[in-house]
């Protein structure tokens, strides 16, 4: 496995202060046994060596359809679950090798929201008690110091005082996702991992959540992992995304150029498949044939030349590496268009 | 608003050729003591080869209509309270169980979000669509074999002889749903009601089950009612669009006046808060126009116009129900204030 150039090279020595997060060639995998006895051994490699960083304040997206591991990765990386491989560095920290306790202490920067909340959230908890935990849990504040705090937080995310007192099952959706953001930014962390956040909401309560997403990133200085399969949402969130297809990042750019110059045919099939809501822009669309492949068995090469449009046999046999096309925009594709300027032979 | 593309049967001489006709249907549940008034009043008609989409948000009474339709709401605690459900003039609410029965699947099919939830988990595929047609097709079992896998290779499913022989789980989302299909149109149903049966699936299947249901209604004209909470969804396959909100039919147009000129708030807010991807680049990133406040309880409405609450135009006349208005042909709207 070589280590991928996600957004150019980047060396330990470097003298630049690093990202945020810094995410090097992760794997998750998972042992499967098969057969009479278990004697069949079979691998699912959900994340496949993907890398990629963000910096403080930013929104990275991460796209792509079920089953090609984003979800997998984003807990992978927070230690949710353990890697199987890779590195993940934190503010310069390399999570991947902290005990239990160090791993606790670093918790506080990182913080996660889920699609549904509901789960997450102990039923038999108020609200205010929610969101309180986490404060007593990193030993942060003194009892005055966290009502405040939980005080200050409800009104940050548009629940009123009175609600601190509720249960969960007393909120609708998008007020128990409102709920599930403020737990997560109780302890004051600088990376939030947001997995489908607002995937459940009704269509009029997304662009509430999605506002109040944005408008606390600008008054924390978050950065965002977010997580979707919602491309309009991921595009006007983002300031850059990657798309995963079968365990990999197959590209990785700004938002502006992924989505007006997608390098990559499975990109375009997936920008292509989405429906437009505008009626004279109905359009007959190169449907993209076929499904995803599993990832237990995953084709050779590129994981995407049975159905992609323009593979070779080349495509069949060599894995393609994310190659730096210029201006931040990579993809693993032996065909990406490079800009003539910024043309890089990578080695094979 | 005049535009209307060639393939939109929109003469009022269309309208009498509808196939099925909902008239002031009200379905509601007994609910924690209080009546949920989940469809209350509710019109709307599908003519043959045409595809109505019904939009909405979850609770907006758009699956419990469909479910009324097929007499398939829960009693109790649901119970169908008033209206007329007519199938080319011939009131299904009146029918008995078995008559019902037999329009079921084979005058009006159905297919749902999950498969998963209608499929039987302990038979094989091409045995549920063989019962279908032996039930109302007085088929062989020799016929019904063949006419599943022949349902199968319509639905493009690979290997049709050997799918047959498959469970449910075997199949992957997007299979599940192709053979759904197959099983609803086993036996050329009039209607077919689908309800928000892409949602659970990947954009790239998504696609495919849109296209392989046009395929199938161009092939046998079947009148389609296209339940949807996408936008996008409806913009590219519907011919018509019924809104609904709390239980009400709010706006109903051809599709293109609706996209061009929206008239109800509630139409105009759901447009334009949800991000788009032909939004022109560099807008990214800014707030989005927000509806505020949320869809209120079917157990606890406001009077008049439900949408009031949360309406940026509401204003004192709105505190009385807004009747059905048309403003345009075929473009209806309830709200005293859509001509403004």
């Amino acid at each position: 496995m070589t280590a991928v150039t996600a957004t150019g090279p980047v060396s330990p020595e470097s003298l630049l202060p690093e990202p945020l997060l810094v995410v090097r060639d992760l794997h998750k995998h998972y042992p499967l046994s098969s057969g009479l006895m278990g004697q069949v051994k079979m691998t699912l490699r959900a994340v496949d060596g993907i890398s990629f960083t963000l910096a403080r304040g930013e929104t990275l997206g991460l796209v792509g359809e079920s089953g090609c591991g984003k979800s997998t990765a984003g807990k992978a990386l927070m230690r949710l679950i353990e890697p199987t491989a890779g590195s993940v560095r934190l503010n310069g920290i390399e999570i991947t090798r902290l005990s239990s306790r160090e791993l606790h202490a670093q918790r506080r920067q990182m913080q996660a929201v889920f699609q549904d909340p509901y789960s997450s959230l102990n039923p038999k908890m108020t609200a205010g008690a929610l969101v309180a935990e986490p404060l007593i849990n990193f030993g942060l504040g003194d009892a005055a110091a966290r009502q405040a705090r939980v005080e200050d937080l409800f009104g940050r995310v548009g629940l009123r005082p009175a609600d601190m007192a509720k249960y969960p099952h007393e909120f609708s959706g998008g007020q128990r996702q409102r709920l599930g953001i403020a737990r997560a930014l109780a302890p004051g962390p600088a990376l939030v991992v947001g997995d489908e956040p607002v995937s459940a909401l009704d269509v009029s309560v997304q662009a509430q959540v999605v506002n109040l997403l944005v408008r606390l990133q600008k008054e924390f200085g978050l950065a965002y992992l977010f997580i979707a399969h919602d491309l309009a949402v991921v595009r006007h969130i983002s300031d850059r995304v990657a798309v995963m297809y079968l365990g990999r990042i197959v590209e990785l750019a700004p938002t502006g150029a992924l989505f007006a110059h997608p390098a990559h045919p499975y990109t375009q099939a997936l920008l292509e498949a989405i429906p437009i809501p505008d009626p004279r822009r109905r359009r007959n669309r190169a449907v993209l044939r076929g499904e995803v492949p599993s990832p237990i068995n995953p084709p050779t090469g590129c994981h995407f030349h049975p159905r992609c449009p323009i593979a070779t046999e080349r495509c069949r046999v060599d894995v393609p590496e994310l190659r730096d096309l210029g201006a931040g925009h990579s993809a693993a594709c032996h065909y990406a268009p490079a800009p003539p300027a910024a043309t890089k032979e990578m080695p094979a | 608003m005049t535009e209307l593309g060639a393939a939109e049967p929109q003469s009022p001489a269309a309208e009498e050729s509808a196939v099925l006709r909902i008239e002031d249907l009200r379905t509601q549940f007994l609910a924690h003591g209080g009546i949920a008034r989940a469809v209350d009043g509710v019109s709307y008609h599908v003519n043959r080869g045409e595809t109505l989409g019904v939009v909405g948000e979850s609770g907006c009474g758009k699956s419990v209509t469909a479910l009324s339709v097929m007499r398939l709401v829960p009693d109790p605690p649901g119970r169908i309270v008033g209206g007329r459900v007519l199938l080319h003039g011939r009131d299904l609410l009146e029918l008995d169980e078995p008559a019902m029965r037999r329009v079921r699947g084979n005058q009006i099919g159905m297919i749902f979000q999950e498969p998963m939830t209608s499929l039987n988990p302990v038979l094989t595929v091409g045995r549920q669509i063989e019962e279908v047609v032996e039930l109302h097709q007085n088929l062989s079992a020799r016929q019904a074999a063949e006419r599943a896998v022949e349902m199968l290779r319509l639905v493009h499913i690979p290997e049709p002889q050997r799918r047959v022989r498959e469970y449910p789980h075997q199949l992957s989302g997007g299979m599940r749903q192709r053979v759904m299909i197959a099983m609803a149109l086993s036996c050329s149903p009039e209607v077919l009601i689908a309800d928000e049966p892409t949602t659970a699936l990947d954009v790239t299947i998504q696609a495919q089950i849109l296209e392989l249901i046009r395929e199938m209604q161009e092939r046998t004209g079947t009148a389609i009612v296209l339940i949807t909470h996408d936008l996008g969804v409806v913009a590219e396959t519907a011919n018509r669009v019924v809104v609904m909100y709390a239980g009400k039919k709010v706006e109903e147009a051809p599709v293109m006046a609706l996209f061009d000129a929206p008239l109800h708030p509630y139409t105009r807010g759901l447009m334009v808060s949800m991000p788009r991807l032909d939004s022109p680049a560099g807008q990214e990133r800014g707030t989005l126009p927000e509806i505020p406040g949320m869809v209120p309880s079917l157990s606890a409405l406001p009077e008049g116009c439900r949408f009031a609450p949360r309406c940026p135009l509401a204003a004192q006349q709105c505190r009385e129900e807004p009747p059905l208005k048309e403003y345009a042909p075929g473009h209806f709207a309830a709200c005293w204030r859509a001509g403004e």
